[in-house]
């Protein structure tokens, strides 16, 4: 019997690849939003208001990754933005391998602004980093506001966390402020914003985070090429 | 389903650096695996299983042994780390190292951070020739 040492990490490999898109994404000075989150807690239509509200003053695209992923692709694509469907097969996440081949399909040097839609999940996502520069976890009340201490480990690795469809918090006995609290105790530092597609000051309060985030990712990105 | 396509990956370099060392068969592999992922051991064995029927590593045991994270501290600490030290929060409801977010170091009673805990490693194969 012979013993071969390996030391092969299989997650290094993926961050490494994942490094190498964010280089790729920084080069175009292409701001990279990865927005994770379950099925149905409205990751799509939160980055739907954004698009209508940002795409006249910036270039913006999408990665829409899921099993079968032309669904959502379409609803971006209506909105005239390019969009790549990234169909994961029987994955239950995106990986950096699957990002690298999205991005060759996008004119990177037209884009000011990209979002990677992740497949509806909880879990997977968390292992596998893409390049993006900015993690987003979007939960709904109708969830149960025990979700959160149920998957700690998403909301340790966000960057801004969503807890979504706050208007029919009551009519699902959930409650948004434990839901905040629970995120909080898991990360104290995160930004954490209260939306409903219903109350248009909150949603204009997620889409001015993503603005301000890309605007503070141009400046650096200039004042690295003068 | 996430442990699948881990396992496919595992799969792959095993049967590529057996290959590379004239293997006949391939006994075991033996990983580590960080706390932090979300890799369930029992699920990757099966699934690294049915993979391996009809090749070389048909048979071939998983062992898997769970990797902690360790602490890092300013002072120059770095070893390993005990949910004892996290900084205890009223409402913190599991001992488990998942939901602390401080830790104080053991040498120095600073606030130290965790690192790791995020690794799937191939560390070895037993191959016959």
């Amino acid at each position: 019997m012979h013993v071969i040492r390996m030391e092969h990490d299989i997650f290094k490999a993926n961050d490494k690849l994942a490094e190498k898109n964010k280089k790729n994404l920084d080069k175009h000075g292409t701001f990279a939003v990865n927005v994770m989150g379950a099925i149905g807690s409205g990751k799509t239509t939160l980055i739907e208001e954004a698009i209508k509200q940002l795409k006249d003053k910036y270039r913006i695209a999408v990665i829409a990754g899921d099993v079968i992923a032309e669904m959502d692709a379409s609803r971006f694509q209506k909105l005239g933005v390019p969009t790549v469907p990234a169909n994961t097969g029987k994955e239950c996440h995106l990986d950096a391998k699957l990002v690298e081949i999205a991005l060759k399909k996008l004119d990177l040097e037209k884009t000011d602004l990209l979002f990677i839609e992740n497949v509806g999940n909880l879990i997977c996502p968390v292992d596998f980093n893409l390049g993006e520069h900015l993690k987003v976890v979007v939960v709904s009340v109708s969830e149960g506001d025990d979700i959160i201490l149920k998957h700690p480990l998403i909301f340790k690795t966000a960057e801004l966390a969503i807890i979504n469809k706050v208007d029919i918090a009551e009519a699902v006995d959930a409650n948004p402020e434990k839901m905040h609290k629970d995120i909080l105790s898991l990360n104290p530092d995160v930004p954490v914003l209260l939306t409903s597609k219903h109350d248009w000051e909150s949603l204009e309060a997620w889409i001015g985070f993503i603005e301000i985030e890309l605007l503070k990712a141009k400046k650096a990105h200039a004042t690295e090429k003068s | 389903m996430h442990e699948y396509i881990i396992a496919c990956e595992i799969f792959e370099q095993v049967l590529a650096t057996a290959k590379a060392h004239n293997a006949s068969e391939v006994r075991s592999v033996t990983l580590e695996i960080g706390i932090f992922t979300h890799v369930n051991p029992d699920q990757l064995n099966f699934c690294f299983g049915v993979l391996a029927e009809g090749s070389i590593a048909k048979g071939a045991k998983l062992r898997v042994k769970m990797r902690n994270p360790f602490l890092e501290c300013e002072c120059g600490y770095r070893g390993q780390v005990s949910e004892l030290w996290a900084e205890k929060k009223e409402e913190l409801l599991s001992e488990l190292l998942e939901y602390a977010t401080a830790f104080k170091c053991p040498v120095c009673k600073k606030q130290a951070r965790i690192v790791g805990g995020r690794e799937l490693i191939i560390k070895s194969i037993d191959i016959e020739k």
